[in-house]
């Protein structure tokens, strides 16, 4: 968490940088969402629904943020999902000062995010949102920052990583008035390298508008904090963006002078830091002094141009990366790093990003599928064209032929080249997992070791981006809760390393994503305490998989510790109601002491679909290929009845129920002497039945199209496509069918 | 809703109506909802869907059910030839089509015209009928065509 986005990249083998364009439109996505939601938020009346929706999307973010190491956007909102959790489990009731709150902190993440992507701008000050979520998660109103008290801090300390170094100048910057000619200490610290705040005392000289700064003594209860005085009449956020080019924006602070002015004295500071000397706040030292800054020039506002210009030690008009080299040279080894560092960080953000946005485009799946809509109909018209065309002589019409021919080719090529825009493997998917498994065992202290299987299965790219929240949501409970310590692992003889394992596979139909840990499994007996404590209804003689089912509630979670990885009961409900709304299902298998299994398994959903098409009487059905085993022809003989109506057929040792498409579809027939004479054996999650039609027509591709766009959900139908004369087909469910075999 | 309220309002005085025949009766439905009038293409049937639920076309690649009025108005006789027609019409958020007789006329009908049709028993819920306007010496029966076509027994929605 307290890891900065430099830190990340320059640790890691993996180049985060590609997901980033991904986390920041997801980000964005859901702060929009956020806003809509908390905007149509009644407050005297909010809906559970509404509140954990809003919830959620501080979650989404929060994950996002703390997996690619966004510290400051993960602690904003870390704290909003406090706020956010204390409401939607009514331990506070909202009041509009808490929308507003929620709100700002939405912009101000908006802004971040913005930053982060390479935008500019300095960094963006929370502080005073940060200190008022905790005063309203505290039960205590809203309060501006000048009526700090200490208890805030006190609270705040334990919340976050960072949070202590941001809580303290909270604090104490309350006290201080913020506009208006004043005289204030100035406190910066705590610093890496003292010197970073002697350019304080340049920037002074140069924009004498800014006010008067003088030295303070440093005081040894503030260890490695420098203190200065400052008379100015600007105001303080003005100040603060200014002063961001050097230290960063935690590290200042604003405290009121106690009585008149302290002993300021102008005389040089003692120093105790042996490196200090080369910065001696004087103004010949300004060469190395004004050296080191150019760090500030690459992400800096003009105001920031105007200022190093003129600055007399630094070399006018150089480029800032010569002007970053030089300084690395002019400075002693100790505060080389420092330079390089922020340096380092103004160019990350920058070039990822520029990268990103030369070498992909973000489109709407709804043009895709325009798109995909408008190659189907170009297809039919080149069929047509083509079935019209056969008959005529090729000597003759040689230039048309060649036309329609070379049409052909290019239709099939581009309607190929559609439909693999939304096509993408599993592995864009999976890749996302490594680091943030790596960061996350680290966090925990457990060692763990993800297993990718499978990464090759393609999947439709609108099941992608639905699927990759809820599989972090179950890598992260995996590791979380899953995985035990090392200590417990050996003492349970189990290896050191935890193993996840993520895996792939197409099956019957669907798409079935497996996270596995070989951690401590599921405890029933916890499981069910747990429930009742949450008012579930929960028998002892309920069966394991309900028992495992129970952590799909909203706001159940075992874990007896909140963290900010997992723990406070989101995840899994998330989880079921996004692979639900994608028509899929969540199982869960468990042996405690040995590990659990969630499989997460999607219908074969998709734009595009091999399918078989069958004839029943005049009608065309087409069955998905996918669920097609075999099919042969069969004899009435072959056909038994069970207790009169049900009947079964003999496929190699195996009795299969018949299903007879003809009376489930009531399909009108004309020529009585035809019989239906081919089964085709097809299997579903649920079973294997032999279906009974007429003849088989062929095998194709099939652009799926939704019955309940215009029209509604028929049964035993999970869609509709348009066949190559134009006309609809309907798509069987199988699933649905073999289901109905059963009752 | 609310703002097909104030369209409502607002054309009041006088509003186009498409008028088509069915069997030996006149209709005429709000124009704003046709979408197109297309010559009639036998769609694909949908099973165990009420009777006037002919089936689903492919318009320009969605899906679009048709409903029969004539069946759905119990006309006598519903045959299918080269004047029978398909008006596609939006409404709301969905494309939904309508096979009739024959299309005959846009007019303009003011709202003076149109006068409250009788309480009576039809085939034709009296709550889906504007009024009856007379043009001439025909009798136009103005419906209202978004109101039927949701309403949950035309079964053309979940």
């Amino acid at each position: 968490m307290a890891e900065t986005s430099t830190d990340n990249s320059s640790a890691a083998g993996i180049d985060l940088s590609q997901f980033y364009q991904v986390f920041f439109e997801e980000a964005g996505e859901n702060l929009e969402n956020m806003e809509q939601l908390l905007l149509e938020l009644d407050i005297t009346a909010a809906d559970d629904e509404e509140l954990n929706a809003i919830f959620r999307c501080a979650h989404s973010i929060k994950g996002g943020a703390a997996t690619f190491g966004f510290s400051d956007v993960a602690e904003l909102t870390h704290q909003m999902e406090t706020l956010l959790d204390k409401l939607r489990r009514h331990e506070l009731a909202p009041t509009p000062a808490m929308v507003d709150v929620l709100l700002q902190s939405g912009d101000a993440l908006k802004a971040m995010l913005a930053r982060h992507q390479g935008a500019g701008g300095g960094e963006i000050d929370t502080t005073e949102l940060l200190f008022n979520i905790r005063a309203m998660v505290a039960g205590e109103a809203p309060v501006a920052a000048s009526a700090a008290a200490a208890a805030p801090v006190a609270m705040a300390a334990p919340a976050a990583p960072t949070a202590p170094a941001v809580a303290t100048p909270a604090a104490s910057a309350g006290a201080a008035p913020t506009t208006g000619k004043r005289t204030v200490e100035l406190r910066v610290g705590p610093l890496d390298n003292m010197s970073q705040a002697d350019n304080l005392l340049e920037l002074f000289k140069e924009i004498t508008d800014l006010g008067v700064i003088s030295p303070l003594p440093d005081d040894p209860s503030l260890p490695r904090t420098r203190r200065f005085t400052l008379d100015t009449s600007t105001a303080e956020s003005e100040l603060l963006d200014l002063f961001t080019f050097h230290v960063s924006r935690e590290q200042v602070s604003f405290v009121a002078l106690a009585g008149s002015a302290g002993p300021a004295t102008a005389a040089p500071t003692e120093e105790k830091d042996a490196g200090f000397g080369f910065f001696d706040p004087l103004p010949d030292a300004s060469p190395a002094a004004a050296s080191v800054a150019p760090e500030g020039p690459a992400a800096a506002p003009e105001r920031g141009y105007g200022f190093f210009d003129n600055a007399p030690g630094a070399p006018a008009g150089q480029p800032g990366g010569a002007a970053a080299d030089a300084s690395s040279s002019l400075v002693p080894a100790a505060s080389a790093p420092a330079a390089a560092k922020p340096a380092a960080a103004a160019a990350k953000n920058d070039k990822p990003a520029a990268a990103l946005e030369a070498s992909t485009i973000r489109v709407s799946v709804e043009k895709v599928d325009q798109l995909i809509n408008l190659v189907g109909e170009l297809v039919i018209t080149q069929a047509m064209l083509a079935q019209n065309s056969r008959g005529l002589d090729p000597v003759v019409y040689q230039q048309l032929v060649t036309g329609l021919t070379d049409l052909d080719r290019n239709t099939r090529d581009l309607q190929e080249a559609v439909m693999s825009i939304r096509m993408i493997p599993m592995s864009t998917v999976f890749s996302r997992f490594p680091r943030m498994l790596r960061d996350l065992a680290n966090k925990l202290g457990k060692k763990v070791e993800l297993v990718t299987q499978g990464e090759a299965t393609e999947l439709d790219k609108g099941l992608v981006e639905k699927i990759t929240d809820p599989l972090t949501h179950l890598v992260r409970n995996s590791c979380d809760h899953g995985i035990e310590m090392p200590a417990d692992r050996l003492a349970k003889g189990k290896p050191e390393v935890g193993t996840i394992t993520l895996a792939a596979s197409h099956q019957g139909g669907s798409i079935v994503i497996e996270v596995r840990d070989d951690g401590r499994g599921l405890n029933r007996d916890k499981l069910i305490k747990k429930a009742r404590e949450k008012g579930i209804d929960a028998p002892d003689s309920m069966t394991d998989q309900e028992v495992w089912n129970l952590i799909f509630a909203p706001g159940f979670s075992t874990a007896d510790q909140v963290t900010d990885v997992s723990g406070r009961g989101v995840g899994m409900d998330v989880v079921k109601k996004n692979i639900t709304s994608l028509g899929g299902t969540v199982e869960i298998d468990s042996a405690e002491g040995y590990g659990m299994r969630v499989a997460v398994r999607l219908p074969l959903t998709l734009a595009i679909m091999d399918g078989m098409s069958v004839g029943v009487g005049e009608e065309v059905y087409i069955l998905p290929l996918s669920s097609v085993v075999e099919s042969f022809q069969v004899s009435t003989e072959m056909v038994k009845t069970i207790g009169g109506s049900g009947r079964v057929v003999e496929v190699r040792d195996e009795y299969m129920p018949v299903i007879e498409l003809e009376k489930v579809f009531n399909v009108p027939r004309f020529d009585w002497e035809h019989n239906s004479g081919i089964m085709v054996v097809v299997e579903a999650e649920s079973g294997r039945v032999a279906m009974l039609v007429d003849e088989l027509l062929g095998q194709q591709q099939v652009v799926v199209k939704n019955l309940e766009t215009n029209y509604r959900k028929v049964s035993d139908v999970s869609g509709a496509t348009i066949m190559g004369d134009g006309r609809v087909a309907l798509i069987l469910d199988v699933g649905s069918l073999i289901r109905r075999s059963r009752h | 809703m609310g703002m097909m309220e104030k369209l409502d309002v607002q054309s009041e005085l006088a509003r186009e109506y498409l008028t088509f025949r069915l069997g030996d009766e006149e209709y005429g439905i709000d124009i704003l909802r046709v979408q197109e009038i297309r010559g009639y293409e036998s769609p694909t049937r949908i099973a165990n869907a009420p009777h006037f639920l002919k089936g689903v076309v492919n318009l320009r690649g969605t899906i679009v059910p048709i409903v029969d009025l004539r069946l759905r108005f119990g006309c006598s006789s519903a045959e299918y030839n080269a004047f029978t027609v398909s008006i596609i019409l939006h409404i709301g958020q969905r494309t939904i089509g309508t096979v009739v007789d024959s299309v005959s006329d846009v007019m303009e009908i003011p709202a003076e015209a149109v006068r409250e049709a009788p309480e009576m028993n039809s085939a034709i819920d009296a709550a889906y009928i504007r009024g009856l306007a007379q043009v001439g010496d025909r009798m136009v029966i103005l419906l209202d065509i978004e109101s039927m076509l949701m309403s949950p027994d035309m079964a053309l929605i979940d």
